[in-house]
């Protein structure tokens, strides 16, 4: 499963407005409940912060990648988020934030998580990729960067 | 070769989709007397790549491995079980590494006449970083490549195939 398989336009918002790393995080979950409104709000929102408290996903470069393994999600999710300005989300190299990638995988569903995960680092670790997600303001523009 | 396909790989990722693959492997290996072999590579590379990349804690790195081992395991004995159902003895190979340098070497160093993938990806990228571990496949395979799509009717065909035997565990996978 690559990103381009996973992601889908009513999962994507642009922009985010929350304006602080756990604002951040509970902003995507909402954005996947909207979508799948039978999740628990709370059981997801729990297991992706116990993951922050393990150690910040975010990365170098303005991508971070908040994900986390539970039982709350029948099937892989991916919700990706982006914000006007750079957030402070205690990333690896000091730098602030902007493209946000949430994603949640059932127990059973390991390979095809890691395979999403490696995906969407390959193709964030594009600085032609990077530079362009942040400028796009719509869904849409984030798509049709990835298809192009 | 009296017939075109003899020694038949079929790739398994964990996905239903490479399940429908192995079934459709199985009734091709039967019609054709065939001998098949399933490989399911566990993705250290990626889960590498994935703590250099510092998304994966050690901890997590090592929890994910012993998943996608034991994910292995279980789907390999399932289609075992499947090929047995049909009168198919099904080779099954655990390998580790870059899955589609595993599986390219296997093709090349057993001489294997066909491929057989499910799951391409229906969305089409032009950016090498987005390709599917199964389109890769698809791309570099030094044999002909068999994409299995349709699975509900590959599941009817797959039914409708006597069984050699009555009794059948129940492995879920």
């Amino acid at each position: 499963m690559t990103l381009t398989d996973a992601l889908e336009r009513d999962y994507i918002k642009v922009p985010l407005q929350a304006r602080t790393k756990n604002a951040i995080i509970e902003e995507l979950v909402e954005v996947l409940i909207k979508n799948r409104p039978t999740y628990n709000h709370e059981e997801i929102l729990s297991a992706v912060l116990a993951r922050e408290v393990l150690g910040s996903t975010g990365l170098a470069d303005g991508v971070a990648i908040p994900h986390a393994k539970t039982a709350a999600v029948d099937k892989i999710a991916l919700v990706m988020g982006i914000t006007p300005e750079p957030i402070d989300f205690k990333a690896q190299d000091g730098k602030g934030s902007q493209l946000f990638f949430l994603v949640l995988a059932p127990e059973k569903e390991s390979s095809a998580y890691i395979e999403l995960l490696a995906s969407i680092a390959r193709a964030t670790s594009s600085s032609v990729v990077r530079r362009l997600m942040v400028k796009a303001h719509t869904p849409d523009e984030v798509l049709q960067l990835l298809l192009d | 070769m009296s017939e075109p396909f003899k020694d038949i790989l079929v790739y398994l990722d964990g996905s239903e989709d490479s399940i429908t693959a192995a079934m459709a492997a199985i009734a091709l290996t039967k019609r054709l007397e065939g001998s098949l072999t399933a490989i399911y590579v566990v993705n250290t590379k990626a889960l590498q790549d994935l703590v250099k990349a510092r998304i994966f804690l050690d901890i997590e790195e090592q929890e994910y491995r012993r998943d996608i081992e034991e994910d292995a395991g279980r789907y390999l004995r399932h289609v075992e079980e499947l090929g047995r159902q049909k009168g198919v003895d099904v080779k099954t190979i655990k390998s580790s590494g870059s899955v589609n340098t595993e599986v390219r070497n296997y093709l090349e160093e057993n001489h294997i006449d066909l491929l057989v993938l499910g799951g391409i990806s229906a969305i089409h990228s032009r950016r090498d970083e987005l390709l599917s571990e199964s389109d890769r496949m698809m791309r570099t395979a030094p044999c002909p490549v068999l994409v299995v799509r349709d699975n509900d009717s590959v599941w009817e065909m797959f039914e409708a195939m006597p069984n050699v035997q009555v009794e059948v565990e129940n492995d879920t996978y």
